[in-house]
């Protein structure tokens, strides 16, 4: 955990009066942590930063070669690039989980922090979701049917899944979008490497 | 799950005649389970050419049959089919690329039916060339879990399939998966079926021939039918 509970949001931005304003914006919300270069996001990089607003175009290391070693180093962030030239498809493939392209609108850098926010949540609500599933599961193939009936575990393991995947249900609106669905399943691969 | 702005209901009753089948939720993903050399597969498909005939845009994705392969099964089940509203995401990470074959559908080769986020971005690549070439709804097919499952453990399978169903309920389409009952343990089975919204089971019939009964779509389970 980080001092405050507050989020964490590290911006790596080669322009200060842009980073500025980004920290202008979201401080009241969020921890925010600066970096002017690629280097020196990833040194202010950590296992407590939950999303990188990713400047793509910088001196130094690129945008591209940032994201790479965040990922190499499989920590849990969410890392949003932001580009002056709307990209194609491509976005996806390479990793990054949003993009914004410049330039960015104060409620717009908000909505696309929360919204990562919200996709981690989701991830450990379904982690939360499939270990209840697994317990349950493990009952059904171990027990016969009368003893599960008796059973005022299973009886509870099977009201908790019915409400996990209602809770699941509504925090839905975060993998709304193509973007969001990449993403997501991006993260269970990473999961499963660790 | 969420309902989705359009509410037309999918109707199954002309591939199997189950009244839970008649009024199918847009978004609603259903586990296709039976022991192998059932005819899950080809349940899958007649869902999907079913859905071509009525409009239905048409989604494959293969873990087993070539791209290629799977755009002439369905030129001979649905005899004026119009490629452009057929994707299919080739999962096998073998073999070029069959232009002829393939035609104007969409198709998306994936490395290997491990690779999620391949899979991912094929399916949105398809839904969207489906999307412009007019399709409001469609159905997708996924063919088969029984194979992700020997490159990936049960919980990424899991976490995948409530994945996959989220966004298609945003996309108003159904999702149709097919499992072989006789690989998986038990609990493996039960862990996957709960990501579900409904099973079609099939079963070798004693006298011959195929049964099928359908759980969880509306009301109680049905009893075995002939089909």
């Amino acid at each position: 955990m980080s001092d405050s509970d507050l989020p964490v949001v590290l911006i790596v931005e080669d322009e200060p009066d842009v980073a500025e304003t980004y920290k202008l914006w979201l401080q009241q919300e969020y921890e925010v942590r600066m970096a002017q270069n690629g280097d020196e996001g990833l040194e202010q990089l950590d296992a407590d930063v939950d999303v990188v607003l990713l400047d793509r175009m910088m001196p130094g290391l690129s945008g591209d070669e940032v994201l790479e070693r965040i990922r190499e180093r499989d920590l849990g962030c969410r890392v949003a690039m932001v580009t002056a030239v709307e990209p194609d498809f491509d976005i996806l493939e390479m990793g990054f989980d949003a993009y914004l392209s410049k330039p960015i609108r104060s409620e717009q850098l908000h909505e696309t922090v929360d919204n990562l926010l919200d996709r981690s949540e989701y991830d450990s609500l379904l982690q939360e979701y499939y270990a209840l599933v697994e317990k349950q599961a493990t009952l059904e193939a171990t027990k016969s049917s009368a003893e599960l009936a008796e059973s005022d575990q299973y009886d509870e393991l099977t009201q908790r899944v019915v409400e996990m995947r209602d809770d699941l249900s509504e925090t839905l609106g975060g993998i709304e979008d193509d973007s969001d669905f990449i993403a997501t399943l991006r993260g269970l691969s990473d999961d499963e490497d660790n | 799950m969420k309902t989705t702005e359009r509410q037309t209901m999918y109707d199954l009753t002309s591939v199997l005649e189950f009244d839970a089948l008649s009024e199918v939720r847009p978004g609603s993903s259903i586990l296709i389970s039976g022991p192998a050399m059932s005819g899950k597969e080809r349940l899958a498909y007649d869902i999907l050419a079913d859905g071509l005939d009525k409009g239905d845009g048409a989604v494959v994705v293969t873990t087993g049959d070539g791209a290629g392969s799977v755009v002439e099964e369905f030129r001979s089940l649905v005899p004026d089919l119009d490629d452009s509203q057929l994707g299919v995401i080739d999962c096998r990470g073998e073999g070029g690329t069959d232009e002829e074959a393939i035609g104007n559908a969409h198709a998306h080769h994936v490395s290997s039916p491990g690779d999620l986020t391949g899979i991912g971005i094929g399916i949105t690549k398809a839904l969207e060339g489906l999307h412009n070439a007019g399709n409001e709804q469609g159905r997708l097919a996924l063919v088969s879990l029984s194979t992700m499952l020997t490159y990936t453990d049960k919980k990424t399978v899991f976490k995948f399939c409530h994945v996959l169903s989220s966004r298609l309920d945003s996309a108003g389409y159904i999702g149709v998966f097919t499992i072989d009952s006789g690989a998986h343990d038990d609990q493996t089975l039960q862990v996957i079926k709960q990501a579900f919204d409904g099973m079609i089971d099939v079963r070798d019939a004693e006298g011959g021939g195929r049964e099928a009964r359908v759980l969880g779509l509306a009301g109680e389970p049905t009893d075995w039918q002939d089909i």
